[in-house]
């Protein structure tokens, strides 16, 4: 699937001088939506910067959309639409102005870009608050103005740093959504920065997880949760004694009063559970895989990382 | 009056006013409530509501792809010439205040006062008023360089107004993100904002040079010969123009650059012009000393100017210490405009 690659990095380097900002980064990001994590310092910003063509690299090579990022770094954000974490609009400007001032420093010629203007507004919700100065929409209407503004020149690849920050549980909704469409009815590419995880989860398919400028995991979300993929068991009557047996078997034990969480290590697992119980003289009332989720994952890379942490937010809440 | 029916005779009720339920009765949409236990007048009036859910516009999220050609470099750079410029007289493009606006169309129509009285006495035909007001190489000095009140009071004012939030707004709105996510370049960014305030200082200051250049010479009906005589003066005030709004500008885009305010730049420039040209001024006033006045930006560029247009010479030093004072002022000023500018982020400021 190599056709469809929107960004590719080969030994990817970004030195500041003694602080290596990205450590040879070997990064392939799919066409769809791609989540990209990583806790203060990781790097994020510093990639962002690297793909959008701001920033030279130290060594190593790197495509966004075909587009070497060394030289076509003008080429390259022709292509890209980029949605910033903070205010990044003129309050003093209606919000349709701003908007087609966004796709005239695109190279749109002004009358195309105020009719391609409406069109974004209208899409990302706010066609009838258009004519509204910036300075009076709320956080969700100004992120949404910002999502238009990216949008407008029908971009290859939007780039969405922390979408839904500060919104509330509707708005938030919205803004995903509209992310989720402009993937999969508009065919667009997203790379979504975010310290939530169920945003990323509902948006993404696929994670980028940098750990201090290296590449801590990459791919399809399924196939990472596969390395932290558990059976859970209910169990009634001898639960201890069952723990203590299925650890002897070799098998990764996590237990909450009568409920266990036992390391996935091959279909032999479920035998190996029930034929344990059978010998403790335990019923197993219910058993099923965990469905584990981004956050879990997460917490599973971490913690192989040498972080202890209890939930992203430590590492992410700030970021 | 109604008819007395005698006893015996058949009891034919009248129908009511409010009968509606009779299967003759035309369905009006309106139907009235009738209680299964009772029937009293206040019910028999009332009528049936229904709750009705309020009714909400349809909003259908579809995706437009556009298929169109985006534009070269220039286009883009002549964008953001155009948002800044056109912000002064139009809507929809950069919000400049409602002060700055009007204080610039007071400073044009303020600065052809020459050009008004040169008009004036030019078609009243008096001779001496007009060897006041007409063209000369002094006036012409005057209409650019002359300190009060066209540098003490109008266009360092309209510097400061338009250079305040120029760039600093950017940092301080993050709309620097703006531009450089997309394909605008640190110089292009920074070339396109100097080139918006010096354009409109160039109006202001060109503009009216050329409305009282040629207002002269359509007035007193100037022949080719008066014309090629003083065209070269002309262009020498057209320059010096050029050379003083460009002083301003870099000095206070410089300042712009390294705020995140509107009032810190615009006080800054004026602050700079005044500070400096008071400090040269109290030590030639005590020592007799006129080279003070090469930090001065309004003097080193006046002096370039007496020697370009061929004034009088109030300065004591050569006047092309001037010059290097002037090249310096804007090399330096325009090395940290450079450099303030390349440090604008677009990610995080």
């Amino acid at each position: 699937m190599v056709g469809d690659l929107v960004i590719e990095s080969t030994a990817l380097t970004k030195a500041y001088g003694p602080h290596v900002a990205l450590d040879s980064l070997d990064i392939e990001i799919h066409q769809g939506a791609t989540g990209l994590l990583g806790p203060n310092g990781a790097g994020k910003s510093t990639f962002l910067k690297t793909i959008l063509g701001l920033i030279q690299v130290t060594s190593g090579d790197g495509k966004v959309l075909g587009h070497d990022i060394r030289t076509q770094g003008d080429q390259i954000r022709q292509k890209i639409g980029y949605m910033p974490e903070y205010d990044a609009l003129n309050p003093g400007m209606d919000a349709i102005h701003q908007v087609r001032y966004s796709g005239e420093l695109m190279g749109m010629n002004p009358s195309i870009a105020l009719q391609r203007a409406h069109q974004s507004l209208e899409y990302v919700g706010l066609g009838e608050q258009r004519y509204r100065q910036v300075s009076t929409f709320s956080t969700g209407m100004k992120q949404a103005t910002k999502l238009a503004c990216a949008l407008i020149h029908d971009p290859a690849l939007i780039i969405a740093d922390e979408p839904s920050n500060g919104l509330d549980a509707f708005t938030r909704n919205f803004m995903l959504n509209t992310l989720n469409t402009t993937v999969k009815n508009g065919g667009r590419s997203v790379l979504m920065a975010s310290h939530l995880m169920d945003d990323v989860e509902r948006v993404c398919d696929n994670i980028v997880l940098l750990h201090k400028g290296k590449l801590a995991a990459q791919g399809k979300i399924e196939d990472l949760k596969a390395i932290d993929r558990e059976v859970e068991i209910h169990v009634w009557g001898s639960a201890t004694k069952m723990e203590e047996t299925l650890s002897d078997r070799g098998l990764r034990v996590r237990r909450e009063g009568r409920v266990m969480r036992i390391g996935h290590s091959g279909d032999e697992t479920y035998d190996l559970i029930l034929q344990t119980a059978a010998d403790v003289g335990s019923q197993v009332r219910r058993m099923h895989d965990y469905e584990a989720s981004l956050e879990d994952l997460f917490l599973v890379i971490m913690e192989r990382l040498g972080h202890d942490v209890k939930s992203s937010e430590d590492l992410l809440g700030g970021a | 009056m109604s008819e007395i029916k005698s006893p015996g005779e058949p009891f034919e009720p009248e129908p009511t006013k409010n009968e509606t339920f009779g299967s003759e009765t035309p369905v009006t949409g309106q139907t009235k409530m009738q209680a299964a236990w009772s029937s009293d007048v206040e019910n028999a009036e009332s009528t049936a509501q229904v709750a009705s859910m309020p009714t909400g516009q349809i909003f259908q999220q579809i995706y437009q792809p556009w298929n169109g050609t985006l534009n070269p470099r220039w286009m883009r750079n002549w964008a953001i010439l155009r948002h800044h410029v056109l912000g002064i007289v139009s809507k929809g493009h950069r919000p400049w205040n409602v002060p700055t606006k009007l204080f610039i169309f007071f400073v044009v129509i303020a600065s052809m006062t020459d050009a008004a009285m040169a008009l004036l006495f030019g078609m009243i035909g008096d001779t001496t008023l007009y060897d006041i007001w007409g063209v000369n190489r002094d006036n012409m000095y005057g209409h650019v360089m002359g300190f009060f009140p066209r540098n003490i009071l109008w266009y360092p004012i309209i510097a400061a107004l338009l250079v305040g939030g120029m760039i600093s707004e950017d940092r301080a709105n993050g709309t620097s993100a703006m531009y450089f996510s997309r394909p605008i370049n640190r110089f292009d960014y920074a070339a396109m904002k100097f080139l918006s305030v010096g354009l409109i200082l160039f109006f202001v200051i060109n503009g009216t040079l050329a409305v009282y250049y040629f207002v002269d010479i359509l007035v007193m009906g100037k022949g080719w010969s008066w014309i090629i005589d003083t065209f070269p003066m002309f262009m020498a005030t057209f320059l010096c123009g050029i050379i003083l709004s460009f002083t301003y500008t870099s000095i206070g885009l410089a300042l712009s650059s390294v705020s995140r305010g509107r009032f810190f730049p615009a006080i800054g420039l004026i602050a700079i012009l005044m500070g400096t040209k008071s400090m040269a001024a109290i030590i030639d006033g005590l020592f007799d000393k006129s080279v003070l006045y090469v930090i001065s930006p309004y003097d080193a560029v006046a002096h370039v100017c007496q020697a370009l247009i061929g004034t009088e010479m109030t300065y004591d030093h050569p006047w092309v210490w001037s010059l290097i004072s002037v090249v310096v002022m804007n090399g330096l000023a325009l090395y940290l405009l450079a450099n303030r500018v390349s440090s604008l982020e677009v990610t995080r400021e």
